[in-house]
């Protein structure tokens, strides 16, 4: 609607009272959301990095994972403190060029232990089943990962903006699909696919307007 | 306009100018925020986000400053001291209009 409309017609007092709701619902949410559209790339990519590496063991390195077996722990440990330092620049600087005040820091401080929290659980729910350490369970604890994490894409989604919980299922379907379809080329398709869906994730959080 | 609309502020009641009000206000102490987060947020066009802060930087509701920042020009937009005390004018005339309505309690 034009602004000369409006300000002849204006709204009621009910619309301009659900407005001010609606807008304070979007502004914490882009506050909360600031620079994920880049993160989510970088997670992609690194996701990528490690099943291309757990497809690499898989495919020449048995004798690697027969004389250690707790391989993926410290592949995917590293993997992810590199990502969980990357994402907390790539949010830190997106949240001070957008918003440099407190609303922002604050947002960006539960955003980075929301998130320090899927990380952990990720980790140690594996570990103390015993499945890091496990005999032919690499399989099995990557699903565990990767599940947990996919858990925490919806619950942010759900919480802060849908959008980020779609894609978050989409990376869950990019990782399982092929683990359950295919047999030996499995790993290698899922991180071609995360990664495709990280990068549709971002243009599509690009789209509807994320800082 | 209705007869409860007559009391509120014409330049915050109009529904994009209350919007960039309500996110600026969101700030605590008035912090400045990016023109273009502003217009992010909202989902408004360039142009249009442009008319209405100069309306409400003409009433002395808002300050937009710019500045370089890595050899790049950036607008901040932030409420003014004024703009918040106008802001929360509105909000109870808004609220006592909204319990003079028949439309309801407004949440």
């Amino acid at each position: 609607m034009d602004a000369a409309h409006r300000e002849t017609g204006g709204p009621s007092p009910k619309e301009s009272w659900d407005s001010i709701q609606e807008t304070l619902e979007r502004t914490r949410s882009s506050m909360y959301v600031a620079g994920s559209a880049t993160i989510l790339v970088v997670s992609g990519a690194m996701a990528a990095v490690g099943l291309l590496a757990e497809y690499a063991i898989a495919t020449w390195g048995s004798e690697l994972r027969a004389d250690y077996p707790w391989i993926s722990a410290p592949l995917w440990l590293a993997l992810v403190a590199v990502m969980m330092v990357a994402n907390s620049v790539i949010g830190s600087r997106a949240g001070q060029r957008a918003a440099p005040g407190e609303s922002s820091r604050s947002a960006g401080m539960r955003v980075f232990f929301f998130w320090l929290a899927v990380a952990a659980a990720a980790f140690t729910l594996p570990g103390v089943a015993g499945a890091w350490t496990g005999e032919d369970s690499a399989a099995e604890t990557l699903r565990t990962v990767i599940g947990i994490i996919g858990l925490g894409y919806v619950l942010f989604g759900i919480m802060v903006r849908p959008t980020v919980a779609v894609i978050g299922v989409g990376i869950v379907a990019a990782f399982f699909a092929p683990s359950y379809l295919l047999d030996d080329a499995a790993l290698a398709v899922s991180a071609a696919l995360i990664l495709v869906v990280s990068v549709a994730g971002m243009l599509w959080l690009r789209k509807s307007g994320t800082p | 306009m209705s007869d409860e609309g007559r009391v509120l502020n014409e330049t915050i009641h109009q529904s994009t100018r209350l919007r960039i009000m309500t996110l600026l206000v969101y700030q605590p102490s008035a912090d400045r925020v990016a023109y273009g987060f502003v217009q992010q947020t909202l989902g408004l066009t360039g142009g249009n986000l442009t008319i209405h802060l100069r309306k409400l930087e003409e009433a002395g509701y808002i300050a937009m400053t710019k500045e370089f920042v890595d050899a790049k020009p950036r607008t901040w937009v932030r409420a003014t001291p004024e703009g918040l005390r106008a802001f929360a004018d509105y909000l109870g005339n808004l609220q006592r209009a909204l319990h003079m309505s028949p439309e309801g309690d407004g949440g």
